[in-house]
């Protein structure tokens, strides 16, 4: 009889920690980080992360099926082997060749970002597919529009149904999809980090253009995401009426600012800044040094000691290029969880 | 031990039907609220419709609307007790289509009598940046910016034959600032109360005048559209929910 009972009980705590362990392998699929990242901004809230969430999320971003004419996804202009930029244009094409004013920015460590778009003018990872989807020189696309394609797709109703229950697709669970797949978009893997992390060194070069970056240029670009997410303007010459986070505020002292961006995987970014105007780093480190244009919101630490710009020797810029190489992560841009 | 049993069977008999009585007998049924925005054209309080051209009391000039939408939310109301019931989830896109859509429909309101009724014109801030939403408040109703984050409110769309392209546009918003639009109001319904029984219909009838979204403002011959949040846009949907009045309740 006790034998009986313990026998019982065995078999109890058994299923009890198999089924924990269950719990366990699902709740492992998360955001991985290093401990000298921050918290990340986007805590996912109501949006369960799932693997198959997630997946559903990658599938929507490669499938042209968001574009009014199925043939823009969001990877046509976010590939992954620049780190999610667009393959080193300056200006992305749209539906039926059409171009925006603005660069594809790189995505990767989306979770830590507050705002999104050059001017800042989003606030919340959810609600940024939005814009690409709707423009008209992007993806073309209504929502109203796009909901119903999905709720007609055979392959796709079916996987939303059993991520988000027997309801009709709405946006909601569309932008629930893609942010799961965004955030997810984790680079930490550089040299930088391996460095970080004390299982690589730099060189000496790079090494000294660590240095120089943490005394010229990290008050922005802040370690360890690379930037600080805030506007500025940083003394571009005005080719065209873009006035950036202007638009957004209506403040004349806003015009012409820009979100700082990251400057993780620069080296596979370019063009660079919100227009591409500059295809190389040697043309960013000569503007930042001798090309910077005196504006009334000049971003104060451009101007030291009455003196435009960041002042930089040859060498500074050759060990500066030498430190942004190491931002680099390959881990990230050939991470086959990223891509179909 | 089977006269035991039965004793137990009887109470649980007995608890279940006394505590069920008690309750129908405390509590009057919940029912249903409905708030119907009726709409009229000027101080005149003339006749609006879709698709029909009006004029312009004050500007003067000749307008016919294809669309007129607005957002109602946080619905709550007064019982006479001073207690307030608070409508969870509410958020409703009122349009004055002929769809029946101008009504706002509040469920599972607690049975009793109801003397006033508050809302917000327009969204919370919190949900302006709370990342995809649903229902009402789902972007695919058009009512929500792409490229600027937040709900456009009130959306008035139509033909004009001053304005310079032939059309007008008035998207209105922004939930944040000195140029933040919703707005908090209340209404008290004067003697007669509002009865929620579960049986009796429970209607709050309020007027709306679009016409006011231009009471002192330009001729659409200068300025016919308007699509972000801005100092305009505080001042239309001002002076458009200012004049939002109670008209009366159907019991």
């Amino acid at each position: 009889m006790i034998s009986h009972k313990i026998r019982f009980l065995f078999l109890f705590a058994l299923i009890w920690s198999y089924s924990c362990q269950d719990d366990q392998d699902k709740s492992d699929f998360g955001l991985t980080y290093p401990d000298y990242f921050p918290a990340p901004h986007y805590q996912f809230g109501k949006n369960k992360l799932t693997r198959e969430g997630f997946e559903l999320g990658r599938a929507l971003f490669f499938d042209p099926i968001l574009s009014i004419d199925s043939t823009i996804s969001c990877e046509s202009c976010h590939a992954q082997g620049h780190a999610f930029a667009d393959h080193n244009t300056a200006l992305s094409t749209g539906i039926a060749g059409l171009s925006g004013t603005r660069n594809s920015p790189a995505l990767f460590n989306l979770a830590w970002q507050p705002i999104f778009m050059w001017d800042g003018g989003i606030n919340h990872i959810e609600v940024m597919p939005l814009a690409p989807i709707t423009n008209e020189v992007e993806m073309g696309q209504d929502m109203e529009g796009a909901i119903k394609k999905l709720n007609n797709h055979p392959t796709y109703s079916k996987r939303f149904r059993s991520i988000f229950g027997e309801k009709p697709i709405d946006s909601q669970q569309l932008f629930y999809a893609l942010a799961q797949y965004m955030s997810m978009l984790v680079s930490y893997n550089s040299k930088y980090d391996q460095y970080r992390q004390g299982k690589s060194t730099l060189t000496a070069d790079e090494d000294d253009g660590l240095q120089i970056f943490r005394a010229k240029c990290a008050s922005c670009h802040t370690e360890p995401l690379f930037t600080d997410y805030s506007l500025r303007n940083n003394g571009l010459e005005i080719l065209n009426d873009d006035l950036g986070y202007g638009r957004i505020t209506l403040e004349t002292s806003d015009n012409h600012k820009f979100k700082v961006p990251s400057l993780r995987n620069i080296a596979l970014t370019y063009p660079y800044m919100h227009d591409g105007r500059f295809r190389t780093l040697d043309q960013v480190l000569d503007h930042y040094d001798s090309g910077i244009v005196q504006y009334t919101n000049l971003d104060p630490l451009l101007i030291q000691n009455g003196q435009l710009g960041i002042p930089l020797s040859q060498e500074d810029k050759l060990k500066l290029k030498a430190f942004l190489h190491t931002l680099s992560d390959f881990t990230f841009t050939s991470n086959p969880l990223y891509s179909e | 031990m089977k006269f035991l049993n039965s004793i137990l069977i009887f109470s649980t008999f007995l608890f279940l039907t006394f505590t069920s009585c008690k309750k129908e007998d405390d509590q009057p049924k919940q029912g249903e609220v409905t708030i119907e925005f009726d709409h009229v054209w000027g101080s005149a309080e003339g006749e609006f419709s879709l698709n029909k051209e009006l004029t312009h009391p004050m500007l003067g000039e000749k307008m016919t609307f294809t669309l007129f939408k607005y957002y109602v939310s946080n619905v709550r109301l007064k019982a006479k007790d001073g207690s307030w019931y608070t409508m969870p989830e509410s958020y409703f896109i009122v349009d004055a289509d002929a769809s029946g859509s101008n009504k706002v429909v509040v469920p599972n309101v607690p049975g009793g009598e109801y003397t006033d009724v508050e809302m917000m014109f327009g969204v919370d801030s919190l949900r302006n940046a709370s990342g995809a939403q649903t229902g009402a408040l789902d972007p695919a109703k058009g009512m929500f910016w792409s490229w600027n984050s937040g709900y456009i409110m009130v959306k008035a769309e139509g033909t004009a034959p001053t304005s310079t392209d032939g059309t007008f546009a008035f998207h209105l918003g922004g939930f944040k600032g000195e140029n933040k639009v919703q707005t908090v109001k209340s209404y008290n319904f004067g003697t007669t109360a509002l009865v929620v029984d579960g049986e009796r219909e429970a209607e709050i009838h309020m007027l709306a005048n679009p016409a006011r979204l231009w009471h002192g403002a330009e001729k659409l011959a200068v300025k016919s559209k308007n699509h972000m949040p801005n100092a305009l846009a505080k001042s239309m949907t001002t002076n458009f929910y200012d004049v939002v009045r109670f008209d009366h309740i159907h019991n």
